[in-house]
């Protein structure tokens, strides 16, 4: 395919320094983000999704942490090889990053519009004070904020959750950056304002052609939000393809897993309510994984080689671009 | 007919706002308006809606944890909010809560054998040394803990081990009626449906009754036999879970369900968008509270809050223009 690869990630591990000892939270990860193309990362909490993403910005506070492995490459060039003046230049311009919950990440003594206008200091500074206001009027307006002019002036604590969320994205998108990443952005808020900020998450994406990291634990939101997928557990992508390839076959038991954990509307049709499927036990410490796989004593088709000497399962082509890690993938 | 074990009648929880230096009242929000609703024994009656809505005062406001401003609780043909407080003590027995946060519901210093042993405590049951060490067995074994939890403080175990243990100390005492107040929405997918699937195992091992405060609708639907949902401090619809559905009536709820991500890939859902905000409860909009996003409103919808409508005496809804089937 011709699609231009934006960011390739491989081998990524990063570790943190804790009084217990060192843990690793992302043991070898590679990713690959497509201009226009929404990448979903799904997983538990502990699976190290979010610390792929703060890697991708070079976020990891250091000390605890460290990425002692692997290379992340922006269009060729690996940011983790770059000085931190270069790296400014790009985090927040080039890359741009949106959080859960708004309220804490925006700044709750400038007002709204000074906060957008910051971002323009920083990565355009060429423009001059007019430019800048009437940008951050357009840039609320297109994440639809009804009435941007007054709005600029308003501190966040006038804002309501949802609009707080749009300011947020109003502020990564300021530079018109190539990626966005989006870290649980709507866990924080209701499903109807839920609905609105995918919506909008869609309409920008397809207007400014930007590349998406979507990390997410609802897959609800995966199946409507993204083109790619990959899932975590335990720091290790365990199944990666196309959306609709993996919700119509997952390879990975901790994937079928995770689909079937949630209640449809469907099977409440009967009477007789079936029980939730669940995934059994629960997310194993990272101080104490079991040897080979991670997910064995959770997983129902668990044989002797998952508990073995081999080590955890690589991730391997199980049909044409799809990619599982698994030594007894579902058939 | 199944037994109604509690009856909700007119309740109304209003929590004025005072201001200035006289700290005279200067507005005030309606919580909980006039919402009535019955629960048989047994059942479970899920309530939904967005934040601000009113669920977690509502609920919090039966148990008298809230003190309601009027209307009427009847638990097993008595009214509790007409009693003192000795006697509410003696009535908490039967009513029990569990809470959204599990990290906050637990005091961090006392072990799971003293966090269970405390409602005991209170109400002078199992006071043998033997009984009570049995007591607190069969409650571990009830929500499928091992027995050494006993010992162990709060912070050594997960978010899902420790809604059981909140389970298990909302079971010690052998309620009747539990208020589960967001009881799995701090808790990751997988565990979420253990959790689920352990309060549906209660449910039917001890005949017990929930009222089940959820935001998220595919649970509440799934764990319910009946679902009521909120908007403002009102109850808009309420309706045996399949029916609500499968034949919405209020343009709210319709709105929420088709807002749920699907988690299959190939089915586009025709969604409907609301637009706009929830309204800042302090000042809700004249008339039926919903009518600034509604896509059906009419001029009716902008002067008087609807009355209920009932159909076949089962589903309830306040509108004035209630979607149609297959619309």
């Amino acid at each position: 395919m011709s699609e231009e690869k934006l960011l390739e990630i491989r081998n990524l591990q990063v570790q943190f320094n804790t009084d217990r000892g060192p843990i690793t939270a992302v043991k070898g990860v590679d990713l690959d983000v497509y201009k226009g193309k929404t990448l979903g990362i799904v997983g538990e909490s502990g699976s190290g999704k979010s610390v792929t993403a703060l890697s991708i910005m070079r976020l990891i506070p250091d000390p605890p942490g460290k990425i002692i492995n692997g290379y992340i490459k922006f269009k060729g060039k690996n940011l983790l090889d770059m000085s931190l003046g270069d790296m400014r230049t790009i985090r927040g311009n080039k890359i741009a990053m949106i959080f859960q919950e708004p309220m804490t990440s925006l700044n709750p003594v400038f007002t709204v519009g000074n906060q957008i206008i910051e971002v323009l200091d920083l990565h355009q500074s060429h423009l001059s004070k007019e430019e800048k206001k009437n940008k951050a009027i357009n840039m609320l307006d297109l994440v639809g904020i009804p009435a941007p002019e007054k709005r600029i002036k308003e501190y966040p604590h006038q804002l309501s959750g949802g609009m707080r969320q749009r300011v947020m994205i109003a502020m990564a998108l300021a530079c018109e950056p190539d990626i966005l990443i989006a870290d649980e952005p709507t866990t924080a808020l209701d499903v109807t304002i839920q609905a609105q900020i995918l919506e909008l998450m869609n309409k920008l994406k397809e207007k400014l052609g930007m590349g998406i990291i979507f990390i997410t634990h609802d897959l609800g939101v995966v199946a409507e939000m993204c083109d790619d997928v990959a899932v975590m557990y335990c720091g290790r992508i365990v199944e990666a393809s196309d959306v609709s390839t993996v919700f119509k076959h997952p390879f990975h038991p901790y994937t079928k897993g995770l689909m079937e954990s949630i209640p449809s509307f469907d099977s409440t049709e009967d009477e007789t309510k079936a029980r939730l499927k669940t995934i059994e036990g629960m997310v194993p410490s990272l101080f104490d994984l079991p040897k080979g796989c991670s997910f064995q004593d959770r997983c129902p088709e668990a044989i002797d080689e998952c508990r073995g000497k081999k080590g955890p399962p690589l991730l391997e082509e199980q049909a044409p671009g799809h990619q599982a890690a698994c030594f007894n993938p579902l058939k | 007919m199944s037994e109604v074990l509690l009856e909700v009648k007119n309740l109304h929880k209003r929590f004025p706002i005072r201001g200035g230096i006289l700290g005279r009242e200067v507005a005030a929000v309606n919580a909980v308006n006039n919402v009535s609703f019955k629960i048989n024994r047994g059942e479970t009656l899920g309530l939904v809606g967005e934040s601000g809505c009113g669920k977690t005062t509502l609920g919090r406001s039966i148990l008298r944890l809230i003190e309601p401003t009027s209307g009427q609780v009847i638990f097993n043909g008595k009214d509790i909010t007409a009693m003192n407080s000795d006697e509410m003590r003696v009535m908490r027995r039967k009513m029990q809560i569990i809470f959204q946060d599990p990290y906050a519901s637990l005091n961090p210093r006392m072990t799971i054998g003293g966090i269970l042993s405390e409602p005991l405590d209170i109400h002078k049951l199992f006071r043998g040394k033997e009984e009570r060490r049995k007591r607190l067995y069969e409650l571990l074994d009830q929500v499928q803990l091992p027995k050494d939890t006993l010992n162990k403080y709060p912070h050594e175990f997960s978010g899902g081990q420790r809604q059981r243990i909140c389970i298990a100390r909302a079971l010690a005492v052998q309620p009747e009626f539990i208020v589960c107040d967001e009881p799995v929405s701090a808790l990751d997918v997988s565990v979420q449906a253990q959790v689920v699937n352990l309060l549906m195992d209660l449910q039917k091992d001890l005949g017990l009754t929930y009222l089940f405060i959820a935001h998220d609708l595919k649970v509440v639907e799934y764990i319910s036999t009946k679902v009521a949902v909120m908007y403002l401090g009102n109850v808009v619809e309420t309706a045996a879970a399949a029916e609500l559905y499968g034949n919405s009536k209020h343009p709210y709820t319709k709105a929420l369900f088709s807002a749920i991500p699907i988690p299959d890939p190939a089915r586009k859902s025709e969604r409907i968008l609301l637009e706009g905000d929830i309204p800042s409860p302090m000042n809700p909009p004249s008339g039926c509270h919903f009518h600034p996003r509604c896509w059906k409103c009419t001029e009716e919808c902008k002067v008087e809050y609807p009355g209920i409508t009932s159909l076949s005496g089962t589903h309830d809804f306040k509108c004035y223009n209630p979607i149609e089937k297959g619309q």
